[in-house]
């Protein structure tokens, strides 16, 4: 009897002693980092001076508003380039041809190339005296300022690259096989392409390219290197503000990037917590 | 008593698979484009595949360039003066440290991830979703956001530098070996374990014998992908070692940011793009041989 009873406790209890080694250092990471992160931006633990309850380094840190707006436009733009490009780089890969094959493992090839690297590489191809003006033969001059510029446009497009690829991989990996038994179903009852397209592919695919989505809108938020290697130096994105002030001589200046990052957080878990309630949408309408 | 399995022969197999052709195979005529689609089609898979391939073409026109001016379309004077400059940077020290970081943080996070998906794929968690919530977290995380507060609370815990972006690369490549380990397990059959026990196996020759040869392929995966973290690694390696520990990404950072080194920067960014596929062909090579993998 009493084995009987204590067996299912016991395999909880070993349960818990798997899932542990893994939960300890996310826990320190996440619940310790975020939690010091709050608690600084608060003003509870200033390097000089008495701790104080303030909330005063959000109001007090000059041009958050315009850094907020500016990191959440990269985000938006490259997101959505990345997840157009990737659903019809997952539907090339999933026709399985040649051509297919060949995206496939340029695609995965990609997602392998550190950000850092990849940021390097835009820098090389798309400044005015890059590889592409080379290859055209056109003058610094002449060239549009794509690297450092206004319109940001080498961080989005290394960005939207990366991610890109990343989205492609996801759909793939979720639904290849699926997909294509669907597919050829409608084929056999007359779906045109672009019909199949529409109804069979993009609503099976919706699903991971929203989590996939979501995850590169959250990668491209937080993201640090690309930013400051290819990005203007005025106004700058948040995670290249908080960096700054955070290496930065003055000490008042730690609770104020401490504040930044909070800002970028709660950036993150509204859009993290928008893209869970529309999943749970599209699984309660399929 | 001893347990000894029978090999299949998979090239025997695999040729049988593809001669047969099944209803939901890749290819069927119904679906294959013709005329202006297939035009199109093939005009869409150049203009991605050039999309993808773009970015690589400058790390190796550089990566050989000992002389080349602006005017000039391509490189005037090949040779190797760009992986001179790279050496004399620190690249070779540079690259081992990035591969030593890249394999411990892989060795680490990929026995927890598979332990933590075991556990989480049966269902016999306390609090499992609130578990799994947290094991995701890192992904959708600033990590700078992290790091920030992480940096004060590892000095003051006197951590040495190098732990501390252990830990924390540990913590970010959970998320990862977890979840990929997870897929695997829940398509994982119990049964293999337990016909082995039912014939008298002890749990670790179980263990090592049948299960861990059964998920081999995807402990492969999830080691790769942890391997990935370490390696792209730039901030958590900046922010949490200090300067103690400089990895590749740290050097071509440094090199990327100023003027007239691009074939410099361009070898050290291929010695990064190199090593992880090479991996990647690897495990593309194992996932042809795994033997759970049906379709």
């Amino acid at each position: 009897m009493t084995a009987m009873l204590s067996r299912p406790r016991r395999r909880g209890v070993r349960a818990t002693l798997l899932v542990l080694p893994a939960v300890i250092p996310v826990a320190i990471v996440v619940i310790g980092g975020i939690g010091t992160t709050v608690v600084q931006s608060l003003g509870l633990m200033p390097l000089v001076g008495t701790p104080a309850l303030s909330v005063k380094t959000f109001e007090g840190t000059d041009d958050l508003l315009s850094s907020a707006l500016l990191s959440l436009g990269i985000a938006v733009v490259s997101t959505a380039i990345a997840a157009v490009v990737g659903f019809f780089t997952a539907v090339l890969i999933i026709s399985g041809n040649w051509g297919g094959r060949i995206v496939g493992a340029l695609s995965a090839a990609a997602v392998t190339v550190p950000h850092l690297v990849g940021a390097a590489s835009v820098g090389l191809l798309l400044s005015d005296s890059g590889v592409l003006a080379r290859i055209f033969g056109i003058p610094p001059e002449s060239w549009p300022a794509l690297v450092a510029g206004p319109t940001w446009f080498a961080v989005i497009a290394e960005y939207a690259w990366k991610e890109s690829a990343f989205i492609a991989l996801i759909i793939v990996g979720t639904l290849a096989t699926r997909i294509t038994s669907y597919d050829e179903t409608a084929a056999v009852l007359g779906a045109h392409r672009g019909a199949r397209l529409r109804f069979v592919v993009l609503p099976l695919a919706a699903p991971s390219l929203l989590v996939a989505s979501t995850i590169a809108f959250a990668y491209t938020l937080g993201s640090y290197e690309v930013a400051w290697l290819l990005g203007k130096t005025y106004p700058e994105p948040l995670s290249v503000m908080a960096l700054r002030l955070f290496n930065s001589a003055s000490l008042t200046a730690r609770p104020e990037a401490a504040a930044v990052a909070v800002i970028t957080l709660l950036l993150t878990a509204a859009v993290v917590v928008l893209a869970m309630l529309g999943l749970r949408r599209m699984r309660a309408w399929q | 008593m001893t347990v000894t399995t029978t090999s299949v022969d998979l090239d025997t197999a695999r040729s049988n698979q593809q001669q047969r052709r099944m209803p939901g195979d890749h290819g069927r005529p119904l679906t294959q484009s013709r005329g202006l689609a297939r035009a199109l089609r093939i005009l869409s898979t150049a203009l991605i595949a050039l999309w993808f391939a773009l970015p690589f073409l400058p790390l190796v026109l550089w990566s050989f360039a000992d002389q080349w001016m602006h005017p000039a379309a391509f490189p005037m004077e090949t040779g190797t003066d760009g992986l001179t400059a790279a050496i004399a940077n620190g690249g070779g020290r540079a690259f081992l440290h990035s591969l030593a970081l890249s394999l411990v943080v892989a060795a680490i996070a990929t026995p927890l991830g598979a332990m933590a998906a075991r556990a989480l794929s049966r269902g016999q968690v306390r609090f499992g979703k609130a578990i799994t919530v947290l094991l995701f977290s890192p992904v959708m995380l600033p990590p700078f956001a992290a790091v920030l507060g992480l940096n004060v609370l590892l000095l003051r815990a006197w951590v040495p530098p190098v732990v501390g972006v252990v830990l924390v690369l540990v913590a970010v490549a959970i998320p990862y070996t977890t979840f990929s380990m997870r897929a695997a397990y829940a398509a994982y059959d119990d049964g293999f374990d337990e016909a082995a026990r039912t014939l008298g196996a002890s749990s670790r020759l179980t263990l090592w014998r049948i299960h861990l040869p059964l998920i081999a392929p995807a402990l492969a995966r999830s080691a790769f992908l942890a391997f990935l973290v370490g390696w792209s690694d730039y901030l958590i390696t900046l922010v949490v070692g200090g300067g103690h520990l400089v990895t590749l990404p740290l050097i071509i950072a440094s090199s990327a940011s100023g003027v007239g080194n691009e074939s410099s920067v361009a070898v050290l960014s291929l010695s990064a793009v190199i090593p992880p596929l090479i991996l990647l062909g690897l495990i593309a090579r194992s996932r042809n041989l795994d033997p759970g993998r049906q379709r």
